[in-house]
């Protein structure tokens, strides 16, 4: 189990790139160029007395269509507060009728490899972590990461929302993803990342021999000549690089025995954050599995909206 | 007397024994370690249906224990890490509808739990339990690596299959489930859970005419019709605050029916256990296979 100690003495190797910024400013604009183009549908399979619920879809980066789980409360004409829900690796998005049933509308996003958003993209489990590393335009996560954004800008175009109460989490990959699209869209108020995964690439995949990290070794060993590329465009898919640019308040939760994603390198990133930011550590469990986490993160997150803890 | 979930599996046995198991194995040379071989292996279940599983091999000549890592209910059975894979055949099965097996039939989730529920002949969960016998089949017979004790183990919907699994084939040596997925329990009807279960609930809520068809057609998939056919000692976990797959009361009436059974009870919801259990589960392992 790595201690505190561990985890304050560990520096990564990775470096931020000199046009990060400029990378990322440039796809942003290149998204922005793109119709939202919005389609909300009612499911009345999981819709219930307390919560409609909704398949929604949208367009991203490269124009493909981006699928969710909608939510939103049947009680209260709104606007409502909003969540948006990123996902983890392997995982679908849930329909989080839990929070809605409170008064929160939660947006559970696709990203593209998932089943909802696979059409045009589907490089499988495992495989999206290594799809198109060849360079950072290809690689699979720039497009991600912009769908993860279009889901900040699908709430934002809401009128059942207000665009002044937007937050984020997701755990593992949903954690990476939280501090990265927080970082890129201030509408984001405030998040929680559990266990956050897309953090210290090139530290991580040599730390642990578990998936999915150890897809970047199995690329490594199969493209020796490629590894110094891969690592370089990691650098621009790196939620330490990320979180110093994040302004709203942020937690990262840790796992000290995290066998999938190094507590360290999830460290890393809480340490780069530079806005108003709480560590959680969690001894004596392993990824995605503390106990407490689910409720610290629900009760958390409804303090930062503004409702009264509710015990699910 | 012969039950409705005997006649089931009279049938499901059947339908197996229509097709050939005509296992395929591949190196995967990109995935393959240093220390053990990965495969992309399929094979052929009941309908036809072509399966897909990772198998990994440790380096040497065996005969080697081997481990079956029952698929939970989600679209993705990836390549799981476990320290056991150098000292033990691992395999990871999936079933119809999950990614790689999906070539004929896509699963949705939430969704799988109920397509097709409104006949017996047509619900999916049904042949998802014989694919789940067939890769037991499968790795008994692949040709790549000499074994010797088979144990199951899984987690929810993983958990359920690794349980039937052991009650439909004897020469499984260990089960260890975790949070066993209640589905086809009467308590899995309620409402007031969360997914998956709930999609019972959502399904009953939109076609209340449906409820009784729902509750005939899962009831053969009951954990608790096949946990008094287990010989195999099990570990069972289970999470007091569970809503969700294994209600508390369903996995300790569960443990009570296994003859064999070490039931570790712990403060958690549907992840059981979590790392402290992970622990207690990979000792017991490496104890039942004599690897430890």
């Amino acid at each position: 189990m790595a201690t505190q100690q561990d985890l304050e003495d560990f520096v990564t190797q990775v470096t931020c790139p000199d046009d990060f910024d400029d990378f990322w400013g440039g796809t942003l604009e290149q998204l922005a160029q793109i119709s939202l183009l919005p389609v909300v549908t009612a499911n009345p399979l999981r819709s219930n007395e307390d919560v409609h619920v909704f398949n929604v879809t949208y367009l991203s980066l490269g124009g493909l269509e981006i699928s969710a789980w909608y939510c939103v409360p049947t009680k209260g004409n709104g606007p409502f507060p909003a969540v948006i829900n990123f996902p983890g690796y392997k995982s679908e998005p849930p329909v989080r009728r839990d929070w809605a049933k409170q008064g929160v509308a939660v947006l559970s996003v696709a990203v593209r490899g998932k089943l909802m958003s696979s059409a045009e993209f589907n490089p499988g489990y495992p495989g999206l972590l290594t799809a198109g590393l060849e360079s950072k335009e290809t690689y699979g996560y720039r497009g991600v990461i912009s769908d993860c954004v279009r889901g900040v800008d699908f709430l934002h175009s809401r009128p059942e929302i207000d665009p002044e109460r937007i937050f984020a989490c997701g755990s593992s990959q949903g954690g990476g993803l939280t501090l990265i699209t927080s970082a890129l869209r201030p509408e984001i108020k405030a998040g929680v990342a559990g266990y956050p995964f897309l953090c210290c690439y090139q530290d991580a995949m040599s730390m642990f021999r578990s998936y999915p990290y150890d897809e970047l070794a199995c690329y490594a060993r199969a493209y020796p000549d490629e590894e110094e590329r891969m690592l370089d465009v990691l650098r621009y898919f790196d939620a330490v690089n990320f979180a110093p640019r994040i302004k709203c308040p942020m937690v990262v939760g840790i796992a000290l025995d995290d066998e999938v994603c190094p507590p360290e390198t999830s460290y890393a990133a809480y340490r780069a954050l530079t806005s108003h930011k709480e560590l959680w550590l969690f001894p004596n469990s392993g990824h995605g599995n503390a106990h407490d986490y689910p409720a610290q993160e629900r009760a958390w997150l409804e303090g930062q909206i503004g409702l009264e803890t509710v015990t699910s | 007397m012969t039950t409705s979930a005997d006649q089931f599996w009279y049938q499901t046995e059947e339908a197996l024994a229509e097709f050939p198991v005509n296992v395929r194995l591949y190196r995967d040379d990109f995935y393959s370690q240093p220390t053990w071989d990965v495969y992309q292996m399929r094979y052929t279940s009941a309908d036809g249906a072509t399966l897909f599983a990772w198998l990994s091999v440790p380096e040497g000549r065996g005969p080697f224990p081997a481990i079956i890592r029952m698929p939970d209910y989600g679209s993705v059975h990836d390549i799981v890490y476990t320290p056991l894979r150098e000292r033990a055949v691992v395999m990871n099965p999936t079933f119809r509808g999950q990614r790689q097996s999906d070539r004929v039939y896509q699963a949705e989730f939430p969704g799988l739990l109920t397509d097709g529920i409104a006949n017996p002949d047509t619900y999916v969960m049904r042949r998802v339990f014989a694919d789940a016998i067939r890769a037991i089949d499968a790795l008994s017979i692949q040709a790549q690596a000499q074994l010797r004790e088979i144990a199951l183990i899984g987690s929810g919907l993983g958990g359920a299959l690794a349980l039937a699994g052991a009650a439909r084939r004897r020469s499984i040596h260990a089960v260890a489930a975790n949070t066993p997925m209640a589905l086809g329990n009467p308590l899995s009807l309620e409402s007031g859970l969360g997914y998956p279960l709930a999609e019972l609930d959502d399904y009953i809520r939109l076609y209340p005419e449906q409820r009784d068809a729902v509750a005939q057609n899962t009831a053969d998939l009951d954990p608790l019709k096949i946990a008094d056919k287990i010989t195999a000692p099990v570990l069972l976990s289970i999470g007091i605050n569970d809503k969700s797959v294994c209600p508390l009361i369903f996995g300790e009436r569960l443990a009570d029916q296994i003859p064999n059974c070490d039931l570790r009870v712990y403060q958690g919801a549907a992840e059981g256990g979590g790392h402290e259990h992970a622990q207690i589960q990979l000792s017991w392992l490496a104890d039942k296979l004599g690897i430890g």
